[in-house]
């Protein structure tokens, strides 16, 4: 009887054995679903709001329209255009950028009111753009291939479990020094707070009003982030997103911005 | 009954319940010392102005807009030649990385990670302007140096014109309330290790970050080094005073006792621990000294003259009780005039003083006779060769009576001419000069850069997205050419600098577009191009508001004294008022306006309290003494030691600071104490009929051996305080010795011949 009950305790454990993953592997495994959440969009136009919040609560809006086109090469990453609308004197201006999930991401940027494409490359633009408390890195940083990755378990807020994912970037001159998230169990991002390169919490990400489209594919249409060291507040919103309208991949050439510039 | 009835029932009183007493007064001063621990930690530069004070809320007006203004720099100096060299470089381009960890830091700028722009036709790329150094070629380092003199944003700000001097400038975003040890510490870590690491290159900590933190420094090391010396010497004074080893315990005790509740209220009424409180424990123990010396030494005298070891003392209590009392008063008087200045950092010294001269002074006539009552005491008869001097001095005195008093005006009108020489100005810079660290760094960066600190101007265009209408960064230019021409700024930087750059790069880098394009939506598009490629912490935020309506100018002063800078600022709000039309400003701002402005309100309030304190001392001696003639003598005496003492000043300065004004006001209660104990003592001989010429001799024997001893123990303490790391300390104290010593001089040479020619019995 001894053997038998050895034989039932190990086949009990079997289970545990088959999930014994890492916390890294865990982690990366739900990055990687999380991330995998929002794709398949093909491609995707939208207008945005950014809304500027100072601590006297102080708002400045911009409003931008942008067109997206999922790279399905694995090994890259998506091409974009933005056309700033307001205020009223960058109206008119594109900007095209192909980012890339090891290199550099190229940019360039039409300037009507000097009527040139100028292309510019910075091997650092961790900063925060137009005033905001947003880098372009919180952008392109949604890929996971972009960080490593580390499960910490799960935690409760508001009533409902999440998972706790910490991640670090594997790429040079970030600013932070690393993020800790919240994902939920439909694998989509909750919240994500960014630590700053002394290992200080700079800011939180939140992630709100998500919508399903074509079934299967979950993308927040506000974003909010609030500055903790300097108590700014950035808010996104997306509008009329639509997805898979068939947009001309040409159009996200360099040689089509002067062109889709009028 | 009269007063002195009273004292001697008071007195039985004391002895018979010693115990009582004693214990009591423990317990009561144990309460209010438990307040020491709630004594804040100095807030620095900040501390020493008042939250509502004008030029103050300038500044943190500008804060709130554009984030905190206190910057830790870290300054790198190589002994030979300049920057430009592979170790030196090296030594940047760690500091600079590692520099990002410094706690609360916000942006980091250097040489290294200067934001370089080079242009090939359309393609604009940005980097840092150094980054691999290893990899650089001698050559290519040679010509470093070229490309970094042409930039604007390099060029005073993190490297000197020759090149000679590079800095690590680190913002600071300093919550409220927290000191800037953090930083600093985390700063000297790096000093220290990189200086160990290059031996041949300075490595140094500068910025408002270190001056701010000085103040605490200051005091932490003024305490630790200052206290236990200063105790030493007192123990030593008080035995050769005294002669009395049980009686120097005695005194002691009271004395230390009469320090921990001063400090223990400060703590209760929440005062911060800056410098200048330092000084407080000090002034206090001298002052209580003087109360225990007088008790004491009349207690022991009486003693040999045969009296009981109770009488002596009640006998004492009702000799000294009056004079004691009015000492305190009107030492409290003079310093409490302190409080009309402006800088609330000597208020709170000021207060903490006159908190321990009321102490002083119920310990001096309850616990301490109490304990004299308690104690064993034997009283040794000494023959006393300073009562042979003064008698000598008496007779002297009366024999040339009008000869001392032309001798010393002529002195004093001499003294008096020089007094124009002198006028109210100082360096708020010079605070830290007796800080070895901080003055090799001052000698380092001012030569090079004119002066660590920064001064700062909204300039507003009262339009959201203003700031890019050509028009607007014109006038800022026109603003910084006419700044560019004052002799209190180093160097200027505004937006416009940004656009000019930008205006350049996109034009295939020529020079002559260096200058502002005259298309408001092409300016626009440059700024929202460059805020798109900026790295980490190099964001215009600090530089612009979002909505870009407003702008923030960035001055490099000089090191000018308060009233330069005064008058500087002065002629910004004429130029602006003039030529700042349509947009708008409010002058300049920050810690070399803000200092200076601080040091002329408060001379304007010092002047006041002066005044008052001034008027109300003589009154109290002339009430005291109920006489208006004496009252008018008195004054002589109380000013002439001030003539001769500022007099004296002027073959060492011409400039009055805040801190000599301060020792005016600390002094003027302790000199006038000796005037009032020798003409009480006139007076009282006067009403025993005792002709003009006994009549001194009496105050002489009586008095003179008392003054004297108090005048030493006053001058010792001060003289004490010359040690301080705090410039403004050192000033306090060896004025207020000087001026002790000059008014003991003129209490026993020009006092007593005006009585003889003047001081007719009332």
């Amino acid at each position: 009887m001894k053997f038998a009950k050895i034989i039932f305790i190990i086949f009990a454990l079997f289970p545990f054995y088959l999930s014994a993953e890492t916390a890294e592997e865990q982690g990366l495994r739900i990055a990687k679903a999380s991330y995998e959440n929002g794709r398949g969009f093909t491609d995707m136009v939208s207008d945005q709001l950014m809304i500027l919040i100072d601590p006297k609560g102080n708002e400045v809006t911009r409003e931008v329209s942008s067109k997206t086109l999922e790279n399905l090469d694995p090994n890259d990453g998506d091409k974009s255009l933005t056309y700033f609308k307001t205020p009223k004197d960058v109206e008119g201006t594109v900007m095209l950028s192909h980012t890339h999930i090891s290199d550099d991401d190229d940019q360039w940027l039409y300037l009507p009111a000097l009527g040139r494409v100028k292309r510019i490359s910075s091997s650092n633009k961790s900063g925060a753009f137009m005033g905001s408390e947003v880098a372009f890195e919180d952008f392109s940083g949604t890929d996971y291939r972009k960080y490593e990755w580390k499960f910490l378990g799960e935690e409760m807020e508001n009533n409902e479990t999440f998972y706790k994912l910490e991640s670090y970037p594997n790429y040079e001159n970030s600013g932070y020094s690393k993020r800790i998230s919240l994902i939920d169990n439909l694998n989509r991002a909750y919240k994500v707070d960014f630590y700053d390169r002394k290992g200080e919490l700079l800011k939180t990400l939140y992630l709100e009003d998500y919508v399903l489209y074509k079934d299967k594919i979950w993308m927040a249409n506000t974003m909010k982030v609030e500055n903790i060291q300097n108590k700014n507040i950035t808010i996104f919103k997306w509008l009329n997103r639509e997805l898979d309208v068939g947009i001309n991949k040409k159009d996200f050439e360099k040689s089509s911005i002067l062109r889709l510039a009028d | 009954m009269n007063l002195e009835d009273r004292i001697e029932i008071f007195g039985k009183i004391l002895v018979n319940h010693r115990i009582k007493v004693i214990l009591g007064s423990l317990l009561i001063i144990f309460t209010i010392s438990f307040g020491m621990k709630f004594l804040e930690t100095p807030s620095g530069y900040r501390g020493f102005v008042e939250e509502d004070f004008k030029y103050y809320k300038d500044v943190l007006d500008l804060e709130e807009k554009y984030g905190n203004i206190d910057v830790l720099t870290l300054v790198v100096k190589p002994e030979k030649g300049n920057i430009f060299q592979k170790d030196v470089l090296s030594l940047i381009h760690e500091l600079t990385e590692i520099s990002w960890q410094t706690p609360y830091s916000s942006r980091v700028s250097s040489i290294t990670n200067h934001q370089y722009t080079t242009v090939d036709g359309d393609d604009i790329s940005i980097s840092d302007f150094i980054d691999d150094v290893d990899s650089l070629s001698t050559n290519e380092i040679a010509n470093l140096y070229n490309a970094a003199v042409l930039e604007d944003a390099v060029v005073n700000f993190v490297m000197s014109e020759s090149g000679k001097i590079g800095l690590v400038n680190i913002n600071l975003e300093m919550p409220e309330d927290i000191a800037f040890q953090e930083p600093i510490s985390f700063a000297w870590e790096q000093k220290n290790y990189f200086e160990d690491r290059y031996e041949d290159i300075f490595v140094g900590v500068a910025g408002t970050a270190q001056f701010s933190h000085n103040f605490q420094s200051t005091s932490e090391s003024d305490a630790s080094k200052m206290y236990p010396s200063f105790l030493l010497l007192i123990i030593i004074l008080t035995y050769i005073l005294l002669r009395s080893v049980v009686a120097s315990i005695i005194s002691l005790i009271v004395i230390m006792l009469s320090i921990l509740p001063s400090l223990g209220a400060a703590g209760w009424l929440g005062f911060e621990v800056q410098p200048p409180l330092i000084t407080a424990p000090i002034i206090i123990l001298t002052i209580s000294l003087t109360h225990a010396i007088h008790m004491l030494s009349i207690g022991l005298t009486n003693m040999t003259e045969g009296m009981t070891k109770n009488d002596a003392i009640i006998e004492s209590l009702k000799i000294n009780f009056i004079p004691i009392f009015l000492t305190s008063f009107t030492t409290a008087a003079g310093i409490a005039g302190i409080n009309f200045g402006d800088i609330p950092a000597y208020s709170e010294m000021a207060n903490t003083v006159v908190i321990g001269a009321g102490i002083g002074f119920i310990l001096s006539v309850t616990m301490l006779p109490a304990m004299f009552s308690l104690l064993p005491i034997n009283a040794r008869k000494r023959k006393s060769y300073v009562l042979e001097v003064l008698k000598n001095l008496g007779e002297l005195i009366y024999k040339f009576k009008e000869r001392f008093v032309i001798v010393i005006t002529a002195i004093c009108i001499a003294v008096f001419s020089l007094l124009p020489n002198l006028h109210f100005d100082d360096y708020f810079s010079s605070y830290f000069d007796r800080v070895p660290e901080w003055l090799e760094v001052k000698n380092t960066v001012d030569p090079e850069f004119g002066s660590s600190f920064y001064i700062f101007s909204d300039m507003q265009s009262n339009e959201p997205d203003g700031i890019t209408n050509p028009e607007y960064l014109k006038k800022l230019d026109e603003f910084e050419s006419w700044l560019l021409t004052q002799p209190e700024v180093a160097d200027v930087s505004t937006i416009s600098d940004v656009i000019k750059t930008l205006n350049k790069n996109m034009n295939g880098g020529l020079d002559e577009y260096y200058a502002i394009p005259d298309n408001k939506a092409l300016i626009a598009q440059y700024l929202l191009l460059y805020e798109f490629s900026v790295p980490y912490g190099m964001d215009l935020k600090n530089q612009m508001t979002a909505d870009k309506s407003d702008s923030r100018i960035l001055i490099r002063t000089n090191n000018s004294t308060s009233m330069e800078s005064v008058a500087f600022n002065a002629r910004v709000d004429e130029w602006v008022n003039e030529n700042i039309s349509p947009f708008s400003t409010n002058g300049v701002a920050g810690i070399p306006i803000m200092m200076p402005q601080l040091f002329v309100e408060n001379t304007r309030g010092l002047v006041i309290g002066l005044l008052i304190s001034f008027t109300f001392i003589i009154m109290v001696v002339g009430i005291s003494l109920q006489s208006f003639r004496y009252g008018i003598i008195s004054i002589v005496p109380n000013i002439i030691p001030f003539v001769l003492g500022f007099g004296l000043l002027t073959l060492a300065t011409d400039m009055v600071t805040a801190a000599h004004q301060f020792a005016v006001l600390i002094s003027i209660g302790l000199v006038v104490d000796a005037t009032i104990h020798f003409l009480s003592k006139y007076k009282k001989a006067l009403a025993i009929n005792l002709p003009p010429r006994e009549a001194i001799q009496y105050c002489f024997r009586f008095v003179g051996y008392p003054i004297i001893v108090a005048s030493i123990c006053l001058f010792s303490g001060f003289l004490f305080l010359t040690q301080s790391m705090f410039y403004y300390n050192f000033i306090i104290g060896g004025m207020c010795a000087l001026i002790i010593m000059i008014a003991l001089l003129i209490d026993l040479l020009l006092l007593p011949a005006l009585l003889l020619i003047f001081g007719k019995k009332v």
